[in-house]
């Protein structure tokens, strides 16, 4: 199976005007202003999704699809953002009630107009008849979404088998209220959606699967190498590599205050990392590396900027072997700012040249929450397409 | 399955959030926000008569062919002006307030020329002179980002930052 940038962008339009179409729908049905905030097309192993969906505690409603395309829809909403969804849809129903029926009934009715509008578009594109299964609901801490609670149509057996997910981010009620809206097709509906797409100077779909391995393997390195600093052992909880509009890259993050480098790196692919800790993370990581020190700013920020040395040299390195060149980094420059504010420039800076880009994110977190650091890395996505060819196993 | 149709979401929460390469108009008096610019640049515009208010967050300075009108300050401003002047603002009176646009970071494709911040805020103001319409206040450059709350029934532009403090325009 090959999959060229052009199918990706194709795949990116179809998924955000669905998930538009979803967000229309809530705003119609209970008269809150819903947008879609970011649309994603992301590679990474079933364990990925699955793992985000425990680690944040996500309850979710889950619908299959059949007929012309196979797989499986998902929408994926916080504890918190659950309940006050409930709580505007039915007011007056108290969404934490011991069995908690109607909480889940009402999300299935959500569920099943957002996912049936968005399943609509992909339909109307392929110009075939898509059916969709009666919402499943799945509470916090149940089995994950992906399990195969409804077997039609959904083939993903293998936990460390590359997936593609088109997720779409949206907020609700002035961000009161985010959730995830999940499509996870089978493998034989990707080619669908490919070959309707045409896949002209397509790169095979392996390159993009041996990439994101690489992705993943930089995070371990770099979660090693950190645990390693620190004394703290930490580990990597997700790596993903998407492919994402390139405004939606700042709209990744929050406007939540950070702390972190902000680095380039030159080569092929040349582009920008950014190592982000939140404010109590980046305090406990300069508190570990400068015991009795940690108030001196200048300090401060040197820990982190070391902190982020390591990081990046973790992270690249193995691309750099794999794709037998040389990456070169420019010293980290230290930012304490805006999340997205922060994001925005490198994002800026590459719009230039690009309408969408790859965008990888890894998280690295220690088990008792000490702190959590996100990598986000930005190549240039013409030079990473070349970069790539050098994956593609021989024609 | 087509159970509702969509329609065009009005704001119900009194905030209107605009995103990265959108803008937005509003004429209800609801208050219009952006968040994460860095050398973005936000424009305000906005009627005291009519109090039609108009948000834009644009990502570059001169429109390419393609991109959609609202990632670039040019074409982004002219976009929201005449999508406010159909909402029934008078474009002789519509003042402007500009935000953002800083310098956070010294990158090689800069190569000592302008930066993407600074080619946003001339391009801005060149688009608005152009436009006749006066900037009567602008947070612009710094190495700092921002986020923005425009009220449409004030025309105030609350500027926020992280570490260089906050302010109405």
């Amino acid at each position: 199976m090959n999959l060229d940038v052009r199918s990706l962008r194709t795949f990116s339009r179809l998924a955000h005007s669905g998930a538009e179409k979803a967000a229309g729908s809530l705003t119609t049905l209970v008269g809150i202003d819903t947008y879609v905030n970011v649309t994603k097309v992301e590679l990474g192993t079933k364990a990925d999704v699955e793992s985000e969906f425990s680690e944040r505690d996500l309850v979710s409603v889950n619908i299959g699809f059949n007929g012309g395309l196979d797989g499986r829809t998902v929408l994926a909403f916080s504890p918190e953002s659950a309940e006050r969804l409930v709580e505007s849809l039915m007011p007056g129903i108290d969404a934490t009630d011991a069995d908690g029926e109607l909480a889940a009934s009402s999300l299935k009715e959500v569920a099943n107009i957002m996912l049936g509008g968005f399943i609509d578009g992909w339909a109307d594109y392929l110009d075939t008849s898509i059916d969709i299964t009666t919402p499943t609901y799945v509470a916090e801490g149940g089995d994950g979404p992906l399990e195969d609670v409804d077997p039609d149509g959904f083939e993903h057996e293998d936990e460390t088998e590359r997936i593609l997910v088109f997720r779409n981010q949206l907020e609700a009620a002035d961000d009161a209220i985010g959730f995830d809206l999940y499509m996870i097709p089978s493998p034989e509906s990707i080619q669908t959606i490919v070959e309707a797409s045409g896949d002209d100077g397509a790169l095979p779909v392996e390159s993009f699967a041996a990439f994101s391995e690489m992705i993943s393997d930089g995070a371990a390195q770099a979660s090693d190498d950190i645990s390693a600093m620190t004394g703290i052992e930490t580990d990597v909880e997700v790596s993903r590599l998407s492919f994402v509009p390139i405004e939606g890259v700042p709209m990744s993050l929050t406007d939540a205050v950070r702390r972190g480098v902000v680095l380039e790196f030159m080569g092929t692919p040349s582009g920008y990392i950014a190592i982000l800790f939140d404010e109590p993370s980046a305090e406990n990581i300069a508190s570990s590396l400068l015991p009795g020190m940690e108030d001196d700013e200048a300090m401060r920020q040197s820990a982190i900027q070391e902190i982020g040395n390591i990081v990046t040299s973790g992270f690249l390195d193995g691309w750099a072997n794999a794709l037998e060149t040389t990456i070169e980094i420019s010293p980290p420059k230290h930012v304490h700012d805006i999340g997205s504010a922060i994001v925005d420039p490198l994002a800026t800076d590459l719009a230039q040249s690009q309408e969408y880009a790859f965008l990888i994110d890894s998280t690295i977190r220690t088990d008792d929450d000490e702190f959590t650091c996100d990598i986000y890395a930005l190549p240039d996505e013409a030079e990473l397409r070349k970069a790539l060819e050098q994956l593609a196993p021989a024609a | 399955m087509q159970v509702y149709t969509t329609d065009t979401p009005t704001s119900t929460s009194g905030r209107i959030k605009v995103g990265i390469a959108e803008f937005a108009v509003d004429t209800d008096g609801n208050t219009l926000t952006t968040s994460g610019l860095g050398s973005c640049i936000g424009v305000a515009l906005y009627d005291p008569v009519t109090n039609v208010s108009g948000l834009a967050h644009a990502m570059l300075p001169e429109a390419n062919e393609g991109g959609k009108p609202a990632k670039f300050a040019d074409t982004g401003i002219e976009s929201l002006l005449a999508e406010m002047q159909a909402s029934g603002a008078d474009p002789d009176r519509v003042v402007a307030k500009l935000a953002g646009g800083s310098n956070m970071f010294d990158f090689t494709s800069t190569n000592g020329g302008m930066s993407i911040g600074e080619r946003n805020v001339d391009s801005a103001r060149k688009t608005l002179d152009r436009l006749e319409i006066d900037v009567v206040a602008a947070d612009v450059g710094g190495d700092h980002g921002r986020s923005l709350e425009l009220d449409s029934r004030s025309g105030d532009l609350r500027v926020r930052s992280a570490n260089a403090g906050d302010q109405t325009l």
